[in-house]
């Protein structure tokens, strides 16, 4: 029966035409989505500046630990203050650890202090899946002319311990910094590491 | 399946096993950890041995149940998740290997690929004591021990202090804690032994792992744990090419120096490393769950059973109801909605009629294997059977006999309608099974060796290509008047259609004769030859005695062929012309002790080196009359499926898998061989020490 359900999931898998994820030097595909006070957001919108991506599952511990050390909103506030716009996204299903219903949302992302540009919803996943984010936290770093710089971890340090954040090299800002430097980035992918995306299924 | 229900089984049994026997000399070592309650993982610390010797080294293990529902995580957690971690503080002279794991499985959430364990597991840990550490010296283990636990739906990271205290002795190991470690070790991957290759072309990884031609395969998936070679979600393609199991992937996202891995086969795992090289395609596709190479295999037997249903129209008893409908339908004309009722009504009753059948089977099977019969095309009875299946077919097919018809039903079907269609449906499927008995058969021969939902399609696919012309003069009215009229052009075709059917039969022998010998061939054609002669009779006396009598001959020599056909396969047991037995220890030292020089050697049938060194030098004369003449007692240790015994012997000689190759001298020490041998090499080690 296993085997059954292994072969229909094979052939389901293969019913469903994957688009490749995009990669590092590639263009960064446009998406739109919801924020939490309902507003439309368009990746394309803010071509010319630079744009980090942050998957994000506010009850994910990995999240937590950078969320609730301010290491996450540290790292927002100095890319915001550098003119970067921040797009965190939150891919859960319904139903899925993580999930808000928009009302919910919009009194989660007031409540939350975040120097942040949009907490946009993806309950369908279909961004998540098209940028291929697999874990919360997930960052993508876009540069202003609209091509991938960064895909990967938020840091080097693969832990759910806070403690660990001190001697982390924070390679979204490091990348950052080498960005407004007009240098490349010298770490442009990374191993991503935290809770699985909670996709539906 | 059924064996990985049992594995699991198995070490439950072990666990509880292991959770009282190990209680005493747990009651000796410190707490395992502090008890937290919400914990998802229990975790116990175990050493092998309570008492190690100084300068040994003794297996620690963790041994982690996870609360139903729950996972851990392999060194390489997939597409999220984290390996476990431990920070140990150690006493001195003393020190703590990496990680063993055992091979874990796959399980997918949102599309998204985590390699886990489900059930119980153990993680093993060498600890090595220093040479000079005093007898009675006790050795406190500490450690802080992260791991993340999960469900489908949450994740939690855990950390739990370990303990255990170890007391410098003599290495006693109690024979539960041995027969504990033994089952653990059993779960670990057997390293492979020569480099494994891959390539990646684009979007397409290749990955190639030497491996005898002959080495069953079973289930394949390959395990990277070198992250960014490939794409974890991505379905795996499992072929062969000679000596050369071939796994292709989606290529990751970036391409590293070397991809190391681990390659289950079934109920075992190969621990490998690949170097860039150019990896062959594969020649000859692997069913393997879940791969499309098996989704490609059960579309084709699909398909065949679509066309076969399709077929079954043309025959004699068949046809003549389709045509009578086809008639009534074209006739009828005006009201199409309840032509095209009538039409999916047909189609329903076909389809209905054929899985109900197919269950039918599927329970007789079920019967069969809790009866301890084993449905597998290795086995010689089983090919026998679908010879004699085969050749039935055909020789209906040719017009030798015919089965009675049945006449009941025809009422059902007179019922004008809906209903009546559906039991025309039915009747076509099943009350003309004197002519469609034959593609049944087939199907059923199909039935016996595929998964029960997998033949169950089978079934429900026939009945749709027999309602397939039905269901398309039903919505394309044109088609009615197109119909070919039944006439003796039917008979003709049936006919041609047993010549396919010999070929299948004379495949079969074939087979049967590479299984079990010349010796087991004859079996099989007798009883095909009783058959034959026996569906001969039938057909000769129609109708004159009742039809079992005269197939009772027939049964009995399939009877008779099945119970005395040689079951052990010529396949699996390759002629050697080494006399050898199997090793063990106290084997070896018997044949020391009487003075007699002894080859030992360790082979597996996943391993190629083992194979060539087989082929090449050990199973020729030369070898075996050196050996024959110095009276050497051969012994083989087969390490296939990692007998636990094997793999200490195996380490006890710094070896951490096969070939090994031992020879000892009546008296004098034993040698070792190179992992490669030569003829002459190994000739004259047995001439001079013996």
């Amino acid at each position: 029966m296993m085997r059954m359900i292994f072969l229909a999931a094979a052939v389901a898998l293969v019913a469903a035409p994957v688009a490749a994820e995009p990669k590092v030097g590639q263009p960064a595909p446009n998406f739109q989505l919801t924020d939490a006070n309902g507003k439309r957001v368009s990746l394309n919108g803010f071509r010319g500046k630079t744009v980090v991506l942050e998957w994000n599952n506010p009850e994910c511990p990995f999240v937590k630990k950078h969320y609730d050390s301010g290491n996450m909103q540290k790292a927002q506030a100095r890319a915001t203050a550098d003119g970067a716009v921040w797009l965190t996204i939150n891919s859960s299903a319904a139903g899925k650890q993580g999930y808000m219903a928009p009302a919910a949302a919009k009194a989660f992302a007031a409540k939350q202090a975040s120097k942040r540009s949009a907490y946009l919803l993806d309950p369908s996943g279909r961004v998540g899946k098209l940028y291929g984010a697999k874990t919360t936290p997930h960052m993508y770093i876009i540069n202003p002319k609209g091509t991938l710089t960064y895909i990967g971890g938020i840091d080097n340090k693969p832990s759910p311990n806070p403690a660990d954040i001190a001697t982390a090299r924070n390679h979204v800002l490091a990348a950052l910094t080498e960005m407004k430097a007009g240098k490349g980035v010298s770490v442009a992918t990374s191993r991503p590491y935290g809770c699985a995306v909670k996709y539906a299924g | 399946m059924i064996l990985r229900a049992f594995r699991t089984l198995f070490a439950v049994v072990l666990l509880s096993w292991g959770l009282g026997g190990g209680g005493v000399a747990f009651a000796r070592a410190a707490p395992s950890l502090s008890s937290v309650t919400e914990r998802h993982m229990a975790i116990r610390l175990v050493a092998e041995s309570d008492a190690p010797r100084p300068g040994s080294a003794v297996d620690l293990a963790f041994r982690m149940v996870p609360e139903p529902g729950w996972h851990g995580y392999w060194k390489n957690p997939g597409d999220s998740g984290l390996e476990p971690a431990i920070e140990w503080q150690l006493p001195p002279g003393v020190t703590v290997g990496e990680f063993q794991y055992p091979v874990p499985h796959r399980l997918i959430v949102g599309g998204l690929m985590n390699y886990v364990y489900e059930g119980p597991y153990a993680l093993l840990a060498k600890v090595s004591l220093a040479p000079d550490l005093a007898p009675g010296t006790r050795l406190p283990l500490r450690g802080k021990f992260d791991y993340l636990v999960c469900t489908k739906e949450v994740c939690v990271p855990e950390s739990a202090n370990v303990a255990l205290e170890l007391v410098v002795g003599a290495g006693t190991v109690d024979a539960a804690r041995r027969a504990d470690f033994d089952g653990f070790r059993r779960a670990l991957p057997q390293p492979l032994g020569v480099t494994a290759k891959y390539q990646a072309e684009g979007e397409l990884f290749r990955l190639g792992v030497p491996l005898p031609a002959d080495a069953a395969v079973g289930d394949a998936y390959f395990y990277p744990l070198t992250d960014g070679a490939i794409d974890y979600a991505a379905e795996q393609k499992v072929g062969r090419n000679g000596d050369w199991l071939i796994v292709e992937a989606k290529s990751g996202s970036s391409m590293p120096e070397s991809v190391a891995g681990v390659l289950q086969l079934g109920d075992r795992g190969l621990a490998l490393v690949a170097q860039p090289g150019p990896v062959a395609a594969p020649t000859e596709a692997v069913a393997a769950s879940g791969s499309s190479s098996a989704t490609a295999g059960v579309l084709g037997i699909l398909l065949a059973a679509l066309v076969g249903g399709l077929l079954l129209n043309i025959m004699p008893c068949v046809f003549p109801i389709l045509s009578l409908k086809a008639l009534s339908l074209a006739k009828g004309g005006g009201e199409e909605m309840a032509v095209r009722r009538d039409a999916l009504a047909y189609t329903g009753g076909a389809v209905l009629t054929c899985v109900t059948l197919g269950a039918l089977v599927l329970a007789l099977r079920a019967g069969g294997t809790a009866a301890g019969w084993a449905f597998q095309l290795q086995d010689p009875r089983v090919i026998l059977l679908l010879l004699l299946l085969v050749l039935a077919i055909a020789l209906n097919f040719a017009g030798l006999f015919e089965l009675p018809s049945l006449a009941w039903g025809d009422k059902l079907s007179r019922r004008s309608g809906t209903a009546g269609a559906f039991w025309t449906g039915g009747l076509a499927a099943f009350v003309a099974t004197p002519c469609t008995g034959p593609f049944m058969a087939s199907a059923l021969g199909a039935a016996l060796i595929l998964p029960p939902a997998i033949a169950l399609t089978v079934f429900a696919m026939l009945g749709l290509g027999l309602a397939l012309p039905f269901l398309l003069i039903g919505f394309v009215p044109a088609l009615r008047r197109k119909l070919p009229k039944p006439g003796p052009w039917m008979g003709t075709f049936r006919r041609m259609l047993s010549i396919p059917m010999f070929l299948t039969a004379l495949a079969l022998a074939w087979v049967l004769g590479r299984q079990a010998g010349v010796g087991g061939m004859t079996i099989g054609l007798a009883a095909a030859l009783a058959a034959g002669l026996s569906l001969w009779w039938l057909g000769a006396s129609r109708g004159r005695a009742p039809a079992w009598a005269r197939l009772a001959p027939a049964a009995l020599a399939l009877v008779l062929a099945v119970v005395v056909l040689p079951t052990d396969g010529v396949a699996t047991a390759a002629p050697s012309s080494l006399a050898s037995e199997p090793f063990s220890e106290p084997t070896l030292s018997a044949h020391l002790a009487q003075g007699k020089p002894v080859f030992a050697y360790f082979t597996a049938d996943w391993c190629i080196t083992c194979k060539v060194n087989e082929k090449a030098v050990l199973e020729r004369p030369a070898v075996a009359q050196a050996f024959a003449r110095n009276d050497v007692a051969v012994l083989v240790g087969d390490w296939t499926n990692g007998e636990p015994e094997i793999g200490r012997f195996l380490e006890k000689h710094g070896r951490s898998g096969v070939p090994l190759y031992l020879f000892y001298p009546a008296n004098g020490t034993p040698k070792t061989l190179p992992q490669l041998l030569t003829i002459s090499q190994v000739v004259s080690t047995v001439e001079k020490g013996s």
